[in-house]
């Protein structure tokens, strides 16, 4: 992509009377990071990117924005939030539309078609990090990685993100402004980890996420990361009554995992940023692709395709399968 | 008895000599590594960089139950706390942030689990020899090789690891493995020196402390913290992970009819944390939870304590999803002084 054409576009969005400010990625500090950047006027539109390292979903900033009291006398301040987008993170605010999370005029959507990102973890298992923050482009069909005035070609196949090899909409399915060419859908592999958990007998599995769980911390990253989790009375949060308890153990630490899946239940677009985030490596993709695969096959629901969709869990057929129940 | 060289082939030898004790070390989980108790008869293997969960949970755990009752009983069940324990392999800087956490808990009482747990429990650190990209110990006055709040100071010579008691515990310690142990000459102390030196050369990232801990509340309205919080998740990762993070919350839960008091960690990045239950919060946004954390660290904490509640270790930096990074927040707040 152009970022001549990326900063002119945001810099004309971000000064629009309309728009109370912009959202996009910029350099990170270090290493591999990228960052959110929030861009309030035209100036700021000049630290902006796209590269195979935004592979943050920024939709989530759309739900997270925190309304004080609007003191008595002055307006509340209903200028649009504009925000960049990839093709997964169009599919969260197609699904925020879906769900009246938010309202279509709330926001300008700058759809941003996507080659595919890195999964910085795996580029720094080969190319170690080092605290000058590096510059990552795409290069035909693969990477290259440049720092210190140095090049290096890396292979698409060694870094590519999960998710992104998964990735079925790389264009955005919704936006109102497009930067650049659609790029062409790539084949997809299979994936690998539903099918090993598919694999696994019944105690196995229990075993294996017994394991996972156990390691959680109950940071709850995943949850304020992921566009998708945006309840303002979260079930975690509540005291009274105490539906998950504080306390952090295989018991506790599993009813939440569990709650969390089930409510995103044909509602999680896959942008993996619940892995991602992470600081246990619990690998919650698995679980999530799971139980959006059940739904894909079971009731041919898929999230954040179609804005005019019925959300998935608050509709009824009265032939849906439910063969489930016992 | 102070200085001494263990050859490393007699590492799970020397694991051994702790049967009877709980032994917590690094262990790899993927390709991370965290503290968990090491079972019988296995020797840990120390070659790592920093874990990702800090070894904090071995003083205070993430959840402590207080006490225990059943809902018409009349016995309240106090756990009893005499747990022998080792913690093997922790890095200097999450040694001396127990030792900075411990002013807290023995300040105006002393905090019976804490201290209790401190008393039963001997730190055996490793010194670094390869810090980790974020790692910035020295700016805030610690070290590759610091010794406060350990027991024992290991340093890995290849061959050998070298042996440093730093209080009587540590000596006990070197007591009771001394038949595995030779004499270090002066050559190991010189290599010890010059691994650390290497060690602090390797060290990029620096902040500047100077003024910060006077300065920062002046900084009170500065536009800054918007900035620094703008994109900020909330999430408990930068606290959490965190090796002075200290906050605690105090909970009953039930389960059917039994019933415990527990304390468990909290963070001051969440909501609910200054949530009164009139609805009011006094620390309504991101922007003023974000300016509390680097406050209490940086300031408060150093006013009450008269030293800086972080140890440098990078974590928060490392973890943070969205690269909220406290040695830019750093460079940001000595840019507006
Ligand atoms: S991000 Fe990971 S450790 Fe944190 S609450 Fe979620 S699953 Fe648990
Ligand atoms: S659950 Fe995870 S993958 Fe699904 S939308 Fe939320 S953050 Fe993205
Ligand atoms: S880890 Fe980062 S996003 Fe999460 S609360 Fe801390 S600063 Fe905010
Ligand atoms: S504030 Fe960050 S760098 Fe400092 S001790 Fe805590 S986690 Fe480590
Ligand atoms: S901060 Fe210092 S002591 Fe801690 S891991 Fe890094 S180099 Fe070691």
């Amino acid at each position: 992509m152009d970022l001549e054409q990326l900063r002119k576009t945001a810099a004309e969005v971000a000064s629009r009377e309309d728009v109370k400010y912009l959202v996009g990625w910029k350099p990170g500090t270090y290493g591999y990071r990228v960052a959110p950047a929030f861009i309030e006027n035209a100036d700021g539109a000049a630290e902006l990117i796209f590269s195979p390292l935004c592979t943050a979903n920024l939709a989530t900033y759309l739900t997270l924005v925190e309304e004080l009291p609007v003191p008595r006398g002055q307006e509340p301040d209903d200028r649009k939030i504009a925000l960049m987008v990839k093709g997964c993170d169009s599919r969260a605010v197609t699904q925020l539309l879906v769900e009246k999370g938010i309202e279509r005029d709330e926001v300008v959507i700058i759809g941003c078609p996507c080659p595919g990102m890195i999964d910085d973890c795996l580029l720094a298992e080969k190319y170690p990090e080092t605290e000058e923050p590096a510059e990552v482009k795409w290069d035909g069909e693969d990477f290259l990685l440049i720092r210190g005035g140095e090049e290096t070609k890396v292979a698409r196949d060694e870094v590519l993100a999960e998710k992104c090899r998964l990735c079925r909409y790389p264009n955005p399915v919704v936006s109102d402004i497009t930067l650049g060419e659609e790029v062409e859908t790539w084949e997809l592999g299979e994936d690998q980890g539903v099918k090993e958990i598919e694999g696994k007998g019944v105690d196995e599995r229990a075993e294996y996420w017994a394991e996972q769980f156990d390691k959680c911390v109950r940071c709850y990253s995943c949850r304020n990361v992921c566009p998708l989790c945006y309840c303002q009375d979260c079930i975690l949060d509540r005291l009274n009554p105490t539906w998950v308890n504080r306390s952090v153990n295989f018991s506790e630490n599993t009813a939440f995992n569990i709650a969390r899946a089930f409510h995103l239940a044909g509602r999680c677009i896959e942008c993996g940023e619940c892995e991602r985030v992470c600081p246990a490596n619990i690998p919650l993709g698995k679980l999530n692709r799971k139980l959006a695969r059940e739904v894909r096959d079971k009731y041919g629901f898929e999230p954040g395709v179609d804005p005019d969709a019925e959300p998935f869990q608050a509709s009824f057929k009265p032939d849906d399968p439910e063969d489930f129940i016992l | 008895m102070s200085a001494m060289l263990l050859n490393k082939e007699k590492w799970p030898e020397f694991v051994g000599k702790l049967a009877g004790k709980k032994i917590v070390a690094p262990q790899a989980d993927g390709d991370a590594m965290h503290f968990a108790p090491v079972a019988e008869g296995e020797a840990p293997a120390l070659d790592y960089n920093n874990t990702r969960v800090p070894p904090k949970g071995a003083l205070f755990p993430q959840t402590e139950t207080m006490l225990k009752f059943q809902a018409g009983g009349e016995q309240v069940e106090e756990p009893v706390l005499d747990q022998e324990t080792v913690v093997l392999g922790l890095r200097p800087c999450d040694a001396r942030a127990m030792a900075i956490v411990e002013k807290l808990f023995k300040w105006d009482i002393d905090d019976p689990y804490y201290v209790r747990r401190r008393e039963l429990t001997t730190l055996v650190g490793l010194a670094c020899t390869e810090p980790g990209m974020n790692c910035f110990c020295p700016s805030v006055g610690g070290g590759p090789a610091s010794t406060e709040g350990l027991d024992l100071l290991m340093v890995d010579l290849g061959e050998n690891y070298l042996l440093e008691a730093v209080t009587e515990k540590g000596e006990t310690l070197l007591t009771e493995i001394k038949e595995l142990l030779e004499e270090a000459d002066d050559d190991a102390g010189k290599e010890k020196d010059k691994l650390v030196a290497e060690a602090e050369q390797k060290i990029k990232r620096k902040v500047d402390t100077e003024g910060v801990p006077e300065g920062l509340p002046g900084l009170w309205e500065d536009p800054l913290w918007q900035k620094v919080s703008a994109s900020c998740l909330g999430c408990g990762t930068c606290t959490y992970l965190c090796p002075t993070c200290h906050c605690f919350d105090i909970q009953d839960e039930t389960e059917g009819f039994a019933a415990r008091r527990c304390r468990m960690w909290d963070s001051c990045m969440f909501e609910e944390y200054t949530l009164h239950t009139s609805g009011h919060n006094p620390r309504p946004t991101r922007k003023e939870r974000t300016r509390n954390r680097i406050n209490h660290k940086y300031s408060y904490y150093v006013d009450k304590f008269d030293v800086i509640a972080c140890v440098g270790c990078g974590r928060c930096t490392n973890l943070c999803p969205v690269n909220i990074d406290i040695i830019e927040t750093l460079r940001q707040v000595n840019e507006a002084l």
